[in-house]
């Protein structure tokens, strides 16, 4: 399947997105990681703390202890001090690990335990302190043999090493969800460095396929345009052959009519010729004989012959004129254009100049509007063509208003426009096609002409790669719009004809 | 379609005439009569039997000719013909006239470059016509032919 732009654009953006994912995740996945070791850290100070408090309740209860030993054995009253040291930072010392053990994560219940405890001993210590001041040494002695110090001091270290080892045993499991979530965190960002490189790979081959897609396409519509060139270059042949073709048969029959009509006029002279003696010897004979020659024969030779003769030369011209007319539209199609810069202004001007003597005599006016385009074309069909439009606009002029002829002429959409507007007899719509066909005209047949100057003038447009239209209504006017290509086709030169 | 006429003398002028419409041909004898020519025509219908006689193998020493020569032929064209009396050194000085039925300056040019003496357009207005050939009866009359070798 050909990959299209929006496909391509899709896909692309698609493994963008997971490549950012993957990133984004890996990311993550490290802030992740550096928070844990960070609280892993925390959490290897906070066991250390339990570890050190618990340290110190147990010695303070052992300095409280040896203490209490010191003063028994001795009597000295100065041997207490750590005692009394002890039993006033006990009561802190206490509350302060059992938050801390909390903190760490651990249980309240044993320090709570190891409180009592403290508690307890400490009794045994201050009764006995007590008995000794008053004076009972041995009744101290006597409690300190009952072994309940030692036991509860026992009991007291017991507690102590179990607090410790659970603050251990946190700190080892906390190392090893950092070291796992460590390993998880390389195995994560090896998957999305993975992932990465496979969009990156997926993304490079994307846009290489898109590229051959491109070329492809572009070789196909290098391949098309060549076809189309050719096809164009085919057609055109084709058509300048039909051309050449049309052009070759107008020429003919043009001349092969030509050579009958001759013989038709040069006999029909003959006859006309032949008449004179006839007429001659009628009118011998008349005088001679009145009764020889009949009215049939007079008439013959007087007038019969003569209106014979008459309308065979009338039509025999006016068939010359016509051929003639073919003749002439077919060289004019042979003839080679010679492209030159023309400034339409002076040319219009010039061709209203020639017709100054006409407009005269009909009382009207013709106007060539400013701002005329130069073209690059054949002056000599330029003349013809704008030369036939005007001549019409003066030839139809209606009698019944002042005659107005204008000229107007701009650039629009790459060719030059002319117009030629009269407020002259006007056309039927019937005929605006119509009139641009060799011998038609249209209207009241009072103007002398075959019906040649539109025909004429339509071929010529076209040759100059261009048309002319017309726009018109009956009583009011007529518009011809000649449009012209700013630069003419270079035609080349028609091949010569052979003589026909 | 030949015509020897009693006046015609040994040396005087022959007119050739290679026109394949036997109307024109007609018309124009007619007309060089009229005109007052009355020299010797030779008519050929094509231009196969009117090159043979000109330039065939085996010809007669040619007295003075005049060629008038039609270009739409059903054979050949008349430049052919003129081509070629142009090419022969016995008939190269011979005055030939071009009648035809065009008056296609580009086809006038060509006859003019190829030889021609004159050319005249076969003209449908009997009046014209008739004039022209009585010019090209003048034309004869007063043409200095040098005599061929």
């Amino acid at each position: 399947m050909p990959m299209t732009k929006t496909m391509l654009g899709r896909l692309s953006l698609l493994l963008m997105a997971i490549g950012f994912a993957a990133l984004l995740a890996t990311g993550a996945g490290l802030v992740w990681l550096v928070e844990s070791t960070r609280s892993f850290a925390g959490g290897v100070t906070s066991s250390q703390v339990v570890r050190v408090a618990a340290g110190q309740v147990l010695a303070l209860v052992q300095d409280a202890e040896t203490s209490q030993r010191g003063f028994l054995l001795t009597g000295e009253r100065s041997y207490l001090d750590p005692y009394l040291a002890a039993i006033e930072a006990l009561p802190r010392e206490l509350p302060e690990l059992t938050r801390l053990i909390v903190e760490d994560g651990g249980q309240p219940a044993p320090p709570r335990l190891l409180a009592e405890m403290v508690a307890t001993k400490l009794q045994e210590l201050a009764e006995t302190i007590a008995l000794a001041e008053a004076g009972q040494l041995d009744g101290a002695l006597a409690i300190v043999r009952t072994d309940r110090g030692k036991v509860g001091m026992d009991a007291i270290r017991a507690v102590v090493r179990g607090i410790e080892a659970r603050a251990a045993a946190r700190l080892d499991r906390r190392s090893e969800g950092l070291d796992r979530s460590g390993r998880q965190l390389l195995f994560g960002a090896g998957a999305a460095l993975l992932l990465m490189l496979a969009v990156s790979l997926g993304a490079g081959a994307l846009a290489l396929r898109y590229t051959r897609d491109l070329e492809a396409a572009e070789a196909a519509v290098r391949s098309a345009n060549a076809g189309l060139e050719q096809r164009v270059a085919e057609r055109t042949a084709a058509l300048t052959a039909a051309n050449d073709e049309v052009q070759r048969f107008a020429y003919i029959v043009s001349h092969d009519l030509r050579a009958p009509l001759v013989n038709v006029m040069g006999f029909t002279a003959e006859l006309e010729a032949a008449v004179v003696p006839l007429a001659a010897l009628i009118a011998a004979a008349d005088a001679a004989a009145p009764g020889l020659v009949t009215a049939e024969a007079r008439a013959a030779v007087a007038e019969d012959i003569p209106e014979a003769v008459g309308f065979i030369r009338s039509s025999t011209q006016r068939m010359d004129r016509l051929i003639n007319a073919i003749l002439r539209l077919s060289r004019e199609g042979r003839r080679a254009l010679q492209p030159e810069p023309v400034a339409l202004g002076d040319l219009l001007a010039g061709l209203a100049a020639s017709v100054r003597h006409q407009l005269e005599a009909a009382g009207a006016r013709l106007e060539v509007a400013p701002g005329m385009p130069v073209v690059h074309s054949d002056r000599l069909a330029l003349e013809q063509i704008f030369g036939n439009l005007i001549d019409n606009a003066v030839n139809y002029l209606d009698p019944a208003r002042p005659g107005r002829i204008v000229l107007r002429g701009r650039v629009a959409g790459g060719q030059a426009v002319v117009e030629v507007e009269d407020n002259g007899r006007g056309i039927d719509p019937r005929d605006h096609g119509r009139i641009f066909e060799l011998f038609r005209r249209s209207g009241r047949q009072d103007r002398p002409g075959e019906g040649i100057g539109l025909a004429h003038v339509r071929a010529l447009a076209r040759r100059l790669g261009g048309e002319v239209e017309c726009r018109s209504t009956p009583g009011i006017g007529s518009t011809f719009r000649v449009t012209l290509a700013l630069a003419a086709p270079d035609h080349p030169a028609p091949i010569a004809e052979e003589p026909a | 379609m030949s015509a020897a006429t009693p006046t015609a003398s040994p040396l005087a002028v022959t007119i050739v005439m290679v026109e394949d419409d036997e109307g024109h041909a007609r018309l124009i004898e007619k007309n060089l009569k009229r005109a007052g020519v009355f020299n010797e025509v030779k008519h050929f219908r094509d231009g196969t039997s009117a090159l043979d006689f000109l330039v065939g193998a085996g010809r007669a020493e040619h007295r003075p000719l005049l060629v008038l020569l039609d270009l739409n032929l059903p054979d050949m064209s008349g430049f052919d013909i003129l081509a070629k009396l142009k090419a022969d050194p016995q008939l190269r000085a011979a005055p030939v006239i071009v009648l035809t039925t065009t008056d296609d300056e580009r086809e006038i040019r060509r006859g003019y470059e190829l030889g021609c003496s004159v050319y005249i357009t076969k003209p449908v207005n009997y009046e014209t016509f008739a004039q022209a050939v009585r010019q090209l009866g003048l034309f004869l009359a007063v043409i200095q032919v040098p005599p061929t070798p």
